[in-house]
């Protein structure tokens, strides 16, 4: 379970020029290994320009990005190696798609890896199933699918290399609800699963109650916020500050509990206020 | 009774792909949208919301059908090359990607492109522009760089570009689906006041429930028909028909709908009422099942 470790990080675009723009100011935070990490934080926060330093797309301006305990740039030659271990899915991924079919596409990238035949069918079919994409779907070609299915076959391709290291940003923007479930509820299992180390960025704070472990704040180019979905949700007042806010679910339990309710904290879910609230009830006059 | 701002009458489109199969996206639809209200459209990925949006100003002709929007007939064969500029011009967009849609490099004179397209005098355009700038509260941004600014200011001056050319009605395609929450309240916040003080007709494409729940009406459409429609209370009363077709309701609808299915009615013995949408609605509601028993507690 790889563990990741930013070092006094610190990012700088065009330094010495006068767009120059710090998008990262002296970060250090662990990502914990084999659980789902969520990176939130407002527009312009810092999170997709962290996220690039994972594998060694972006070289930090300062400090230091360990991944398993192993300084990423200690020796730039080696950086490729990098690449192979943190896994990146860009924004829209869909927009990557190129290759005949849907299976060639997964394919690609373990078939860069060296990987043998039957390891690269081995690896497809498998990831396919994780995106819940049917073998019928893999003959097709990828301009064909929807666009929710397309991006599953991008995300499917990242997952077919088997990085330690699964890196996702914003994977759920602009799908419906079972869209987002699909991709989301498919990236879990494949964590669960494979006990891989995954960090999701996402905008939506009921996507990140739902399925992260593990959540980081970051605002104006800062860690703002570490924690466990639980203690950085019981902040409501800190994330609307920065421009965040908590699902709609712990603001009622907040009110609930102004008004004399109660309700211990710590509730993100639909699912965990309707436990607590009839175990209250049982207790209360109305059971 | 005012006739309706638009009028769409047993309209079908479909399109025909490369192997020449014809998909149907929108099936013998009717719907009629009243002047001055607001109106969130929803639908899963795919089911025909966006189409519908662009039959409005005939970015998209229907197969068959008719569409009347504030009284011109954009269906009739004999529609001008003026009359369709003029509905292009009272109808406008705004879409999803803020950095799609701004097309200048200081906010001011992206705002006065459309209002400029229109042959508009340069006092007037420079009132337009000032008067869009402080109904989008970017007055202060007004000689900042488009991309200096965060996603949600980028679309509050897409939307001032288009109130500078004096919509009646304005469609938002899931304009708020790539901001951050603080993006999404001021483009809501914004999207709610051209409504209630410009009284603009507004038809609001979303995928956020909770945004859907702060407009008058909700539209649900499913496979290319209208499968529901009535006030967000209403609608959101539909839990299980909702998710069924990929969709799903504010956790406060979800909660109370989840509460019920266990059990739990009002002190009254009556069945719990699932329309209590915003959170302090739904607070006041699960108060009452606790009576007086934890007051002040």
């Amino acid at each position: 379970m790889t563990e990741i470790e930013l070092k006094n990080v610190s990012y700088v675009y065009s330094p010495d020029t006068p767009f120059c723009k710090t998008a990262l100011d002296d970060v250090s935070l662990t990502i914990h290994g084999g659980v789902i990490t969520g990176l939130m934080g407002h527009t312009g926060s810092g999170k997709s320009t962290l996220v690039q330093l994972l594998n060694g797309l972006n070289k930090p301006t300062s400090g230091q990005v360990l991944v398993g305990g192993e300084d990423i740039w200690a020796d730039p030659k080696e950086i490729r190696k990098f690449r192979f271990k943190v896994g990146l899915v860009f924004q829209y991924p869909e927009y990557q798609l190129f290759e005949e079919t849907v299976r060639r596409d997964i394919a690609y990238g373990p078939t860069n890896m060296g990987l043998d035949e039957a390891e690269i069918d081995r690896r497809v079919s498998e990831s396919a199933k994780f995106c819940g994409l049917s073998p019928a779907l893999l003959e097709k070609s990828p301009f064909d699918l929807s666009g929710g299915q397309k991006r599953r076959v991008a995300i499917a391709g990242i997952m077919a290399m088997e990085p330690e290291v699964l890196v996702l940003d914003e994977p759920a923007a602009g799908l419906d609800p079972q869209g987002r479930e699909e991709i989301l509820g498919g990236i879990r299992s494949y964590q669960r699963q494979r006990g891989t180390t995954v960090i999701i960025v996402s905008h939506s704070m009921e996507d990140m109650a739902r399925y992260s472990d593990e959540i980081i704040v970051m605002s104006h180019a800062k860690l703002y916020m570490q924690g466990t979905t639980a203690e950085v949700f019981d902040r409501a007042e800190e994330l609307t500050n920065v421009g965040l806010s908590v699902p709609q679910i712990t603001e009622l339990m907040n009110t609930l509990r102004e008004r004399g309710l109660p309700v211990p904290h710590g509730i993100y879910t639909v699912e965990d206020a309707r436990r607590e609230l009839l175990r209250l009830l049982k207790g209360g006059k109305n059971a | 009774m005012d006739t309706p701002f638009i009028k769409i009458e047993h309209c079908t489109f479909a399109y025909t792909d490369d192997e020449g199969v014809e998909n149907v996206v929108l099936r013998d639809l009717n719907l009629e949208i009243e002047r001055g209200s607001l109106v969130a459209i929803l639908g899963h990925n795919g089911s025909g919301k966006s189409t519908l949006a662009k039959l409005l100003n005939l970015i998209l002709t229907p197969q068959s059908g008719r569409i009347v929007v504030d009284g011109l007939e954009l269906t009739d064969p004999d529609l001008t090359e003026d009359q369709l500029f003029e509905n292009r011009r009272s109808v406008g967009m705004v879409f999803q990607n803020p950095d799609n849609q701004l097309v200048a490099t200081i906010v001011e004179e992206d705002i006065a492109f459309g209002p400029e397209n229109l042959g508009i005098e340069p006092a007037e355009i420079r009132r337009r522009v000032d008067e869009a700038l402080a109904t989008v509260g970017m007055t202060e941004f007004r000689r900042h760089s488009p991309h200096q600014l965060s996603g949600g200011q980028k679309q509050r001056v897409a939307i001032a570009g288009i109130i500078a050319m004096m919509p009646k009605c304005i469609i938002f395609d899931e304009s708020t689906a790539m901001l951050d929450p603080a993006g999404r309240r001021e483009v809501m916040d914004t999207i709610l006041r051209l409504n209630r003080e410009l009284g603009i007709t507004i038809l609001h494409i979303t995928h956020y429930m909770n945004e859907a729940a702060l407009c008058d009406r909700v539209v649900v459409i499913n496979e290319g028909e209208i499968e529901l429609d009535g006030k967000p209370g209403e609608v959101f009363t539909h839990v299980a028909q909702l998710e069924r077709i990929g969709l799903d309701v504010p956790q406060t609808a979800e909660l109370l709908h989840e509460l019920s299915l266990s059990g739990v009615k009002t002190r009254e013995g009556k069945p719990l009422p699932l329309d209590r949408l915003s959170v302090d609605e739904c607070a006041d509601e699960i108060m009452k099942l606790f009576g007086e028993n934890h007051d002040g507690d």
